[in-house]
C-alpha cells in the first residue's frame, strides 16, 4: 500500500518540478534566440531528473527489502524456535506474512501468529526508511535539474538523449525475453538431464512420470508417445482439415469471389482466428466428440472412449483454417499478374490457370504458411487438454484418446508438486523440445516467405 | 501430344466434348472452393449457435454479478470478468508503451546493425512462440524467482504482457512505416529535430493503426488460457479479487473450470460465460475495425 503512496507522491513531485522549472525558464526568455531550449524541454529535464533516480531508489529498495525484514524478523527471540527445514521455514514465514499483512486473519501454526507481530513491526520500519529513501532521491535529483535551468543550457538535447535511451531500452526487452524463455528452459531442464538422460527422453517408449520414484527415473520418462500424439493430432490430422479448406478458401476469396462478397466473407473467415482456443476446446469436448465416438461405435468398435485424436484433431484443423487461408491469400496475391494474364491468354480456363500456374509459383509461400500453421498447431494447449486425453500411446487408430507434449506439460505443472521434482522439471524438458521445434519451423518458414517475396518484386 | 498436333475444327464433336469437360471441371473447381469457405463458415456458426442454444438460458443478473461457487445456480461471472480486467489493465499498461517505444526505434532510429537484426529476429519469433511458453516462462522467473503472488493479475499480467509486446510491435511498426516520408522530410525542413518529427507528426499520424493492433493484441490476450494455467490462476476464487495481488481467475479460466465439472448443469454456466467472453471479444474488434474505418488514412 505504501508502495503506491511512495510512487504517486514521486509522480506528483516531478509535476510540480515540471512546472517550476517551466515557469523559471520562461522568465529567463528576453526574446528571440535568449534560450537554447524551449520552457517545456526544461520542465521535462527537471521532471526526468526527480522521477528516473526515485524510481530507480525505489526499485532497488523493493528488491532489497524482503531480506532485511527476514533478517530483522530472525533476530526476534520467536524465530529461535523456528524449524531448521527450508520447506517448513518458509511456509511459516509466508504465513506470517498474510497475517501481518490482513491482522485478525486465523493463524494455522502457531508460530507464525507469534512473528506476525515482529514482522509488521519490520515491514513498517523498512517501508517507512524505503519511502524516505525515494523522496530523499527525488529532491536530490530535482535540485541538480534545477540547478541547470539557465539560458545556454542545452535542455532539449538531453531530454531526447534519454528519450533514445528509453526507446533502445524498450526495444532490448524483446531480446531479455527470448533470453529468459531460453535460460529458465535451459536451466530447469538442465536439472531434469541430470536425473534421466537426454537420450533416454527423446528415444524412450514408455511415458508415466506418475511411477517416476526412486533410482529408475529414465524408463518412465519416455518422450516418443507424446511426440507422435502431438504430431498426429497438430501435424497431421489438424492439417488434413486445414490444408484443404484454408487453401481452396484462400482461391475463392481471390480468384472468383467479387469484390463485394470478399468483403464480408474474409472478416466472418477470420472471426474463426478469433475465437479463444477455450471455446473450441469446449465445442470440441461437448459435440464434436460424443458425435465422433458414436460414430466409431457405429462402425464396430469396441468401447470407443470420449475423448479421441481426431476430435481435438478436427477442431484444430478448424481453428487453424484462417491461419492458412491468409498466407496462402498472401503468397497467391504475390504471384505477378503478367503470368496469371499469359496462362488465360493461352486459352486455359481459370481453374486450369489457378492449379498449373498459380499454384506452383506460389508454392513455397504456401508450404511456409504450412510450417508455420504446424508450428501454432503443435503448441496449441486447451483443445488438446479439454479434448485429446492423457492417455501416452503408439497409435495409429484416431478414434483413440492420445496425449500430446502440451497437455502433459499442464498436467505436471498444475497438481500440487513441490518444485524441484523430476516430474515437474520434465515439463520444462517438453517445453523446451517445443520451443526448439517451432523455433525452427518459424525461422524456416520466415526465410522462405522472405526469399520468396524478393524472387517476385 | 494429341491436343497440340491435330486440333481440328472446334465444332468436331470431339472438340465440344472436350470444352464441356474443361468447363465441367471449372465449374467444379469454383464449387469446391465455395464448399470449403461454407463448411468452415458453418462450423463457426454451428458453434455459435450450440453456445447460444445452451447459455442464454442461464445470462440473467444473478449469473453477471455473482462469483464462482461450488453451486451451479448461485455460480457468476463477475469475479472472473474483474479478474480479467485487471489482468487486461496490467498487460495494458506494461506492453502498449514498451510495444510502440520498441516499434518507434526499430523503425525510425535503428541503425543498421547485428544488434538490431537480433532484436528484429526475436520480436518476429516471439510473435510465433506458442503462449504456453510463456507461461513456463512467468512461472520461472516471476513466481519462483521474484516470489510474486500466485495466481494474481499480477503475474498474469506480466506474463501476457511479454505475449502481446511482440503483436503491438509489429503492428505499430507497419503503421509507422505507412506514414509518408514526405511528412518527416516537411517537419525536419522546418528545423524540428528528428525526436521532435517523430513525437510530434509521425506517432499522431500512426496511432489510430497502433490502437488498432494493439485492441487485436489485447482481445487475444483476453481470449488466453494456458500460460495462466501455468501460473496457477486456476485457483477456486469465491470472491471477485480485490486488487492486484489478490487470487484470482479470469474469464476462459472460468470456462475451463467449469467445463471440468461434471454437474451436467455447469453445461449451461460454461456456455454463457462463453457467451459474455464472446461479446466482449466482438465488442473489442468491432472497436478495433471502427477506429481503422474512421481514421485511417489512405496516403
Amino acid at each position: 500500500m505504501i508502495g503506491f503512496i511512495v510512487l504517486a507522491a514521486v509522480l506528483g513531485l516531478g509535476l510540480v518540478g515540471w512546472f517550476s522549472a517551466r515557469t523559471r525558464a520562461r522568465l529567463l526568455y528576453t526574446g528571440r534566440g535568449s534560450l537554447h531550449s524551449t520552457p517545456g524541454y526544461h520542465g521535462w529535464h527537471m521532471a526526468l531528473w526527480i522521477v528516473i533516480p526515485a524510481l530507480l531508489a525505489f526499485a532497488t529498495w523493493s528488491s532489497i527489502e524482503p531480506g532485511l525484514i527476514e533478517t530483522s524478523v530472525m533476530s526476534d527471540p520467536a524465530a529461535a524456535a523456528l524449524p531448521a527445514g527450508d520447506m517448513e521455514r518458509e511456509s511459516i514465514l509466508a504465513e506470517a506474512h498474510v497475517i501481518a499483512a490482513n491482522p485478525g486473519t486465523a493463524a494455522f501454526n502457531p508460530l507464525s501468529a507469534q512473528l506476525a507481530e515482529p514482522m509488521r513491526a519490520a515491514q513498517s520500519r523498512f517501508d517507512l526508511i524505503g519511502a524516505a529513501l525515494v523522496v530523499l532521491f527525488a529532491f536530490a535529483g530535482g535540485g541538480y535539474g534545477f540547478t541547470r535551468i539557465r539560458a545556454g543550457f542545452p535542455a532539449r538535447t538531453r531530454v531526447e538523449r534519454g528519450v533514445m535511451l528509453l526507446l533502445l531500452a524498450a526495444s532490448l526487452m524483446a531480446i531479455l525475453t527470448t533470453f529468459g524463455i531460453i535460460a529458465s528452459l535451459v536451466f530447469e531442464a538442465g536439472m531434469f538431464f541430470r536425473d534421466v538422460s537426454p537420450l533416454d527422453f527423446l528415444t524412450g517408449l514408455h511415458w508415466a512420470p506418475a511411477n517416476a520414484v526412486g533410482d529408475d527415473l529414465s524408463s518412465n520418462f519416455g518422450a516418443v508417445p507424446l511426440f507422435w500424439g502431438t504430431i498426429y493430432i497438430g501435424a497431421i490430422i489438424a492439417m488434413l482439415v486445414a490444408i484443404p479448406l484454408g487453401l481452396m478458401s484462400a482461391i475463392y476469396l481471390t480468384q472468383y469471389a467479387s469484390p463485394r462478397l470478399r468483403r464480408w466473407l474474409k472478416p466472418a473467415l477470420e472471426i474463426l482466428a478469433g475465437v479463444p482456443t477455450v471455446v473450441y476446446g469446449y465445442f470440441a469436448a461437448l459435440t464434436v466428440a460424443p458425435l465422433i465416438r458414436d460414430f466409431a461405435a457405429a462402425m464396430g468398435a469396441e468401447n470407443p472412449s470420449t475423448e479421441s485424436a481426431l476430435a481435438a484433431g478436427l477442431v484444430m484443423g478448424v481453428m487453424i483454417i484462417p491461419f492458412v487461408s491468409s498466407m496462402a491469400d498472401d503468397s497467391i496475391a504475390a504471384v505477378p499478374q503478367a503470368m496469371r494474364d499469359g496462362s488465360l491468354a493461352m486459352g486455359a480456363t481459370k481453374s486450369e490457370t489457378i492449379k498449373r500456374v498459380l499454384l506452383p509459383a506460389a508454392l513455397p509461400g504456401i508450404v511456409a504458411g504450412v510450417m508455420l500453421a504446424i508450428s501454432r498447431a503443435i503448441g496449441e494447449t486447451m483443445i488438446v487438454v479439454m479434448a485429446a486425453g492423457a492417455a501416452a500411446r503408439l497409435s495409429l487408430n484416431p478414434f483413440e484418446s492420445m496425449t500430446t507434449v502440451t497437455y502433459q506439460i499442464v498436467q505436471l505443472l498444475t497438481g500440487d508438486q513441490e518444485f524441484n521434482s523430476p516430474k515437474t522439471l520434465s515439463a520444462f524438458a517438453l517445453g523446451l523440445v517445443l520451443f526448439i521445434v517451432t523455433l525452427i519451423l518459424n525461422i524456416i518458414a520466415l526465410r522462405v516467405v522472405k526469399r520468396f517475396r524478393e524472387a517476385y518484386d | 501430344m494429341t491436343r497440340g498436333s491435330n486440333p481440328g475444327p472446334w465444332q468436331s464433336p470431339e472438340m465440344t466434348r472436350r470444352l464441356a469437360r474443361r468447363h465441367a471441371a471449372e465449374k467444379r473447381f469454383r464449387l469446391f472452393g465455395m464448399g470449403a469457405i461454407g463448411l468452415s463458415l458453418a462450423f463457426l456458426a454451428l458453434l455459435l449457435v450450440i453456445m447460444l442454444k445452451n447459455g442464454l438460458g442461464g445470462l440473467d443478473w444473478s449469473f453477471l454479478s455473482g462469483s464462482d461457487s461450488t453451486d451451479p445456480s448461485l455460480a457468476g461471472v463477475w469475479g472472473a470478468t474483474k479478474g480479467s480486467f485487471l489482468t487486461m489493465v496490467v498487460t495494458l499498461a506494461l506492453s502498449f508503451p514498451m510495444g510502440v517505444l520498441a516499434a518507434i526505434y526499430l523503425e525510425e532510429f535503428a541503425p543498421r546493425n547485428r544488434w538490431v537484426d537480433w532484436i528484429e529476429v526475436s520480436i518476429n519469433n516471439l510473435a510465433a512462440v506458442p503462449s504456453i511458453i510463456f507461461g513456463l516462462l512467468g512461472l520461472a522467473v516471476f513466481i519462483n524467482t521474484f516470489h510474486l503472488p500466485r495466481s494474481s493479475p499480477v503475474v498474469g499480467g506480466l506474463t501476457l504482457a511479454l505475449m502481446t509486446m511482440p503483436v503491438i510491435v509489429i503492428s505499430g511498426r507497419n503503421a509507422i512505416k505507412a506514414v509518408p516520408p514526405s511528412i518527416r522530410d516537411a517537419a525536419l525542413a522546418i528545423g524540428a529535430s528528428r525526436v521532435q518529427t517523430v513525437f510530434h507528426h509521425v506517432l499522431p499520424l500512426a496511432l489510430p493503426g497502433i490502437l488498432t493492433g494493439t485492441i487485436i493484441g489485447m482481445a487475444r490476450a483476453l481470449g488466453e488460457t494456458a500460460p495462466l494455467l501455468m501460473i496457477g490462476m486456476r485457483a477456486f476464487v469465491a470472491s471477485p479479487p480485490q486488487g492486484f495481488t489478490d487470487p484470482s481467475s479470469v474469464l476462459p479460466m472460468q470456462i475451463f473450470l467449469w467445463s471440468d465439472e461434471i454437474d451436467r448443469a455447469f453445461v449451461v454456466n460454461t456456455s454463457a460465460a462463453i457467451i459474455v467472453l464472446l461479446v466482449f471479444l466482438l465488442a473489442m474488434n468491432g472497436l478495433a475495425i471502427y477506429l481503422r474505418n474512421k481514421f485511417e488514412v489512405r496516403w
